[in-house]
């Protein structure tokens, strides 16, 4: 392309030379921008149908809107996200609550405890983790994890429950908090352990109190990263989490604080976005119908939730690395 | 000072070894949480698929002694350690006493196991364990490594044959035939004459060539027959343009061509009109002729299937368009190696024994297009490494493995046959997996599913490898980094990354606002799909490819640069042959996330039952993930612990295989480096 030849043709380069290394960096370029097509196609796709679902149901509604019901069967038809971002919500706290202390508790045992060879066995195996398709982790969260917890723990536990969903959601994450928290750690320079030692700190302290402070930025975003990939995961709830849109009963407890039973979120059905829009495509693929135009709307905002997560994870990586 | 040293002396004692010693066991714990639990659940979906729990325990040391002790006896001669044998010997009867034990104990006190025997738990805690430890320690010596690479070459083989009878029911072969002849024959000539002369201008035709034959290779006109016209945003009217597209890629193609011709002519006019240059003629003559006949098959694609009266065979065309070639290769490949007797020895020989070998085969009832296939894809990497092993004298006896193998299978086979031993009811068996779906749980199969996923695999590897290879390469080699350029490629790289992450359930929206609704290839066809996937995993197959260049050393691109190579000369003869093998491993791993990936092909419409395989690259097709995620709302607990068991083992040993074929690809690169 620029080559910045002298006027000299040292390389006495042809015409044929010259339109050849025209098309193959032409042709480079394109598929370079195909990336970037994609991205802008991925917005516009989802803009364009959900600017028509707006106008036909108030985006008031839509945000602060406590029903979700699609469906065009007699009566009237809801579009509210707030049971949803509930189901979200309690998949991806519950899965955040397996994924970050067993991430991250790998990743300081990877970086500081683990012998080379113990390393070079742990992680190829934790990648198998990320590697498994999502609906076979569904199939083992509805075929055995939920009998198990039936069978010991919870014997009221519905066959779809938000339970075991997330604990496999969690399960797959657990990979992408560790291998970015260990990079992340990895980075410290040795001289901060070397130094932490000669103070006369143990190795727990050393890697608990300088190896971890001082990675901390590379461990938050990974756990934003984490959250931002359960929150999209699709398979595992579909299959094993049910499609009820219900939110759950709001008790009045001790001194007359309104508080929800845990139970009633993770041991019942729930909905999280991504259920929400498979269950419209399973039944209206026609397009130009309002719910067909939601299902949009709801990739939108996911698209745009994951986006912003991203970027913030970002930016903690790169503002809040400590240089050295 | 007395008083910091008090404090010293304090904290010194408070030092707690204790403390430290937990929570090492607890991280270390913690790295084997996931694993140790991924591990119980693979147990308890490999048994369902086989229903181990209904084999009796006979059947199971049948095959334990005829197969498995076998295979580890097999490793601890190749391992030749006595250590290792011991160990192995006291490990398997003292894990046998200690699971019975353990098994037993908590049997007793604590509540029974569901869906576990005692048998299956040694196999899997003790046995299996032990096998790969065993294994490891013999595949590191030379008749184990001989043994393995044999089996790795017969697995890979049969997977192989296995995926092109697929892609040959899909893509018919007379189409192929075409392709063949018109496109690839005429672009190997004209690659091989332009690798002797590169400064010919008849190596720009090259690239036309190639997607001449891509384009006949998708059924002719076939899948351009229903190509959307937007009128609206939102709305699309498909219209039937009988190979509309076809004609103007032909155009397109006589255009280059032409322009590529008369810059022939000229340059034959101005040098001397030598030999070279009649060539030269001579192959765009071939290509005329080629791009007119596509232009034929775009126009009237079904006519010119028929049009040829005598028309050749499957099996003719397999002989013409695989044997022909492949024994050409080994060869020429063989010549090269050791004498020029022996390659076309070598040659000659892989022919007749396709030929023959694919005619003999009628005989034990398998038709001669299906064997020549295997034929080629199994027996020639194998006589090929065998003929290189006995030549190297070298763990010669790792040889015999298969033949062990075989023989165990048989063996217990026979053994189970005469003492009557009760078989279990498998249910990843022949049937499943060549069986359509079905209602009922004995026929169920999972064929169209496997076909679905292999046409995916096949078009998103074709699509993936393309794109992602090329914004690697323009990223690393040609883009700038400074000024606009340098901004603007910072903005690509940053937006990559972000696509990373984009949840796959919105690709599958971008793919039916897209492809279904705007160009309008239809809901839930094997293009659809396949874009769609496409670019759901080129954000990762470019990262890994740019890994991949960027390892090439800076030193081998001015060694380049300074012999007076143009950029895309160093690019294509320097930079990716370096880095090829490390852009095939990202682009086998990402595809693995490919083959698993459910939720877009929901949202881009995939149905939920599909009885026959589809026959082209436009019809409705499903995946294997897809057709799990079908069984999974069956509420039969035969289809929900055996027939989707099955699925998903048989999807699991896709995806080890897919992984096995990158880590081959990395290992013998770093052997050669």
């Amino acid at each position: 392309m620029s080559d910045s030849q002298p006027e000299l043709d040292l390389q006495r380069t042809r015409g044929i030379e010259r339109l050849k290394e025209g098309t193959y960096g032409s042709f480079m370029l394109v598929c370079a921008a195909v990336t970037l097509l994609t991205t802008v196609a991925i917005f516009l796709t989802l803009l364009s149908d959900a600017i028509s679902f707006f106008q036909a149901y108030p985006f008031g509604d839509f945000l602060s809107g406590f029903e979700w019901s699609p469906n065009d069967t007699g009566g009237e038809q809801l579009f509210g996200i707030v049971p949803l971002l509930v189901g979200t919500l309690v998949v991806t706290i519950t899965s955040a609550f397996v994924a970050i202390p067993i991430g991250t508790l790998t990743a300081v045992y990877l970086s500081e405890y683990a012998s080379p060879r113990k390393r070079a066995i742990l992680k190829p195996m934790l990648e198998i983790l990320a590697g498994i398709p999502t609906v076979v982790y569904g199939y083992f969260a509805l075929v055995y994890i939920t009998p198990a917890l039936q069978a010991t723990l919870f014997p009221n536990m519905t066959t779809f429950n938000a339970l075991s969903a997330s604990l496999m959601v969690g399960i797959m994450v657990i990979p992408m908090v560790s291998s970015i928290s260990e990079d992340a750690m990895n980075a410290v320079p040795d001289e901060l352990r070397q130094a932490g030692y000669g103070l006369g700190a143990t190795k727990f302290e050393v890697s608990t109190g300088v190896v971890v402070p001082a990675a901390v930025s590379g461990i938050v975003s990974s756990y934003i990263l984490a959250i931002s990939r359960a929150i999209g995961e699709t398979m595992i709830v579909v299959v094993a989490m049910g499609s009820n849109a219900t939110l759950p009963e709001v008790q009045n407890g001790l001194l007359g604080i309104p508080f929800v039973h845990p139970g009633d979120v993770l041991l019942e059905q729930g909905m999280t976005i991504t259920v929400a829009m498979v269950q419209i495509v399973g039944s209206d693929l026609t397009g130009g119908t309002v719910p067909y135009d939601a299902m949009f709307a709801l990739g939108l905002f996911l698209f745009v939730v994951t986006l912003i997560m991203n970027v913030i994870s970002d930016i903690i990586a790169e503002r809040y690395r400590e240089e050295y | 000072m007395a008083v910091e040293h008090d404090t010293d002396t304090t904290a010194f004692g408070t030092v707690s070894r204790l403390r430290g010693k937990v929570f090492e066991k607890l991280s270390l714990g913690a790295s084997l949480f996931g694993i140790l639990m991924l591990a119980v659940l693979l147990v308890y979906v490999t048994v369902d698929a086989f229903n181990l729990t209904s084999a009796s325990p006979e059947w199971l040391l049948t095959y334990f002694l005829t197969l498995i002790i076998p295979f580890i006896g097999f490793c601890l001669y190749s391992a030749d350690d006595p250590d290792l044998t011991r160990q192995t010997v006291l490990g398997l009867l003292g894990g046998l006493g200690a699971v019975r034990l353990a098994f037993y104990l908590v049997e007793t006190f604590v509540r029974t196991i569901p869906g576990l025997t005692w048998q299956i738990v040694y196999l899997f805690a003790v046995v299996v364990p032990a096998t790969a430890v065993v294994g490891f320690a013999g595949s590191r010596e030379p008749v184990g490594s001989v043994g393995f690479g044999l089996l790795g070459r017969l697995i890979g083989g049969t997977s192989l044959g296995f995926m092109l009878v697929i892609l040959f029911f899909v893509f018919e072969p007379r189409a192929w035939f075409w392709a063949y002849t018109l496109g690839l024959v005429p672009a190997a000539l004209v690659l091989g004459y332009s690798t002797r002369r590169p400064k010919s201008p008849i190596s720009l035709t090259v690239i036309p060539l190639v997607l001449t034959a891509g384009v006949l290779a998708t059924r002719p006109g076939r899948p351009f027959t229903t190509i959307g016209i937007p009128t609206r945003l939102d709305q699309a009217v498909p219209v039937s343009l009988p190979g509309g597209v076809s004609v103007s890629v032909v155009a397109l193609y006589l255009v280059v061509v032409s322009a590529a011709a008369a810059m022939a002519f000229k340059y034959v006019l101005e040098r001397r009109t030598d030999r070279a240059s009649e060539a030269s003629v001579l192959a765009f003559v071939l290509a005329a002729a080629a791009s007119v006949a596509a232009g034929q098959a775009g126009v009237a694609p079904e006519p010119i299937l028929e049009f040829y009266a005598g028309y050749p065979t499957t099996w003719l065309i397999y002989v013409w368009t695989l044997a022909v070639p492949l024994s050409l290769a080994s060869g020429g490949l063989t010549a090269l190696r050791t004498s020029r007797r022996t390659g076309i020895g070598f040659g000659v020989g892989v022919f007749v024994l396709a030929v023959v070998g694919s005619q003999l085969a009628a005989v034990i009832d398998i038709s001669p297009k299906t064997a020549i296939l295997f034929l080629l894809t199994v027996l020639v990497p194998t006589v090929a490494y065998v003929r290189q092993v006995l030549d190297r004298r070298e763990g010669t006896p790792g040889l015999v493995l298969p033949v062990v193998l075989v023989a165990g299978v048989l063996v217990g086979a026979v053994i189970v046959d005469i003492w009557g031993v009760a078989r279990p009811d498998i249910w990843l068996d022949w049937p499943f997996l060549t069986n359509g779906p079905s209602s009922l749980p004995e026929q169920a199969g999972f064929y169209p599913a496997i076909v679905g996923s292999v046409i995916l695999i096949t078009l998103v590897a074709l699509f993936s490898f393309t794109f992602g290879v090329g914004t690697a390469v323009f990223l690393e080699e040609y883009a700038p980094d400074t000024g606009i350029g340098g901004f603007l490629t910072r903005i690509i790289q940053v937006n990559i990354a972000n696509l990373a992450a984009v949840p796959s359930v919105v690709y599958g929206l971008l793919g039916l606002g897209l492809f279904v609704n705007l160009i309008g290839f239809g809901l839930g066809t094997a293009i659809t799909g396949a874009l769609t996937l496409t670019l759901l995993i080129l954000p990762i197959t470019v990262i890994s490819a740019q890994e991949a260049i960027r390892a090439v050393p800076d030193s081998m691109r001015n060694g380049s640069y300074a012999m007076g190579a143009t950029r895309w000369q160093t690019t294509k003869n320097v930079v990716l042959p370096e880095a090829l093998p490390g852009v095939l491993t990202g682009t086998i791993l990402s595809l693995g996330r490919a083959i698993g990936e459910t939720a877009p092909l929901i949202m881009i419409g995939f149905p939920n039952t599909i009885y026959n395989p589809p026959a082209g690259i436009v019809e409705t097709t499903t995946a294997m993930p897809m057709q799990i995620y079908v069984w999974s709302s069956s509420v039969k607990s035969e289809f929900r612990y055996g027939i989707m068991a099955a699925g998903v083992v048989t999807l699991l040993v896709v995806l080890l295989l897919m992984n096995a074929t990158a880590i081959v690809i990395r290992n013998r690169s770093e052997q050669e480096t």
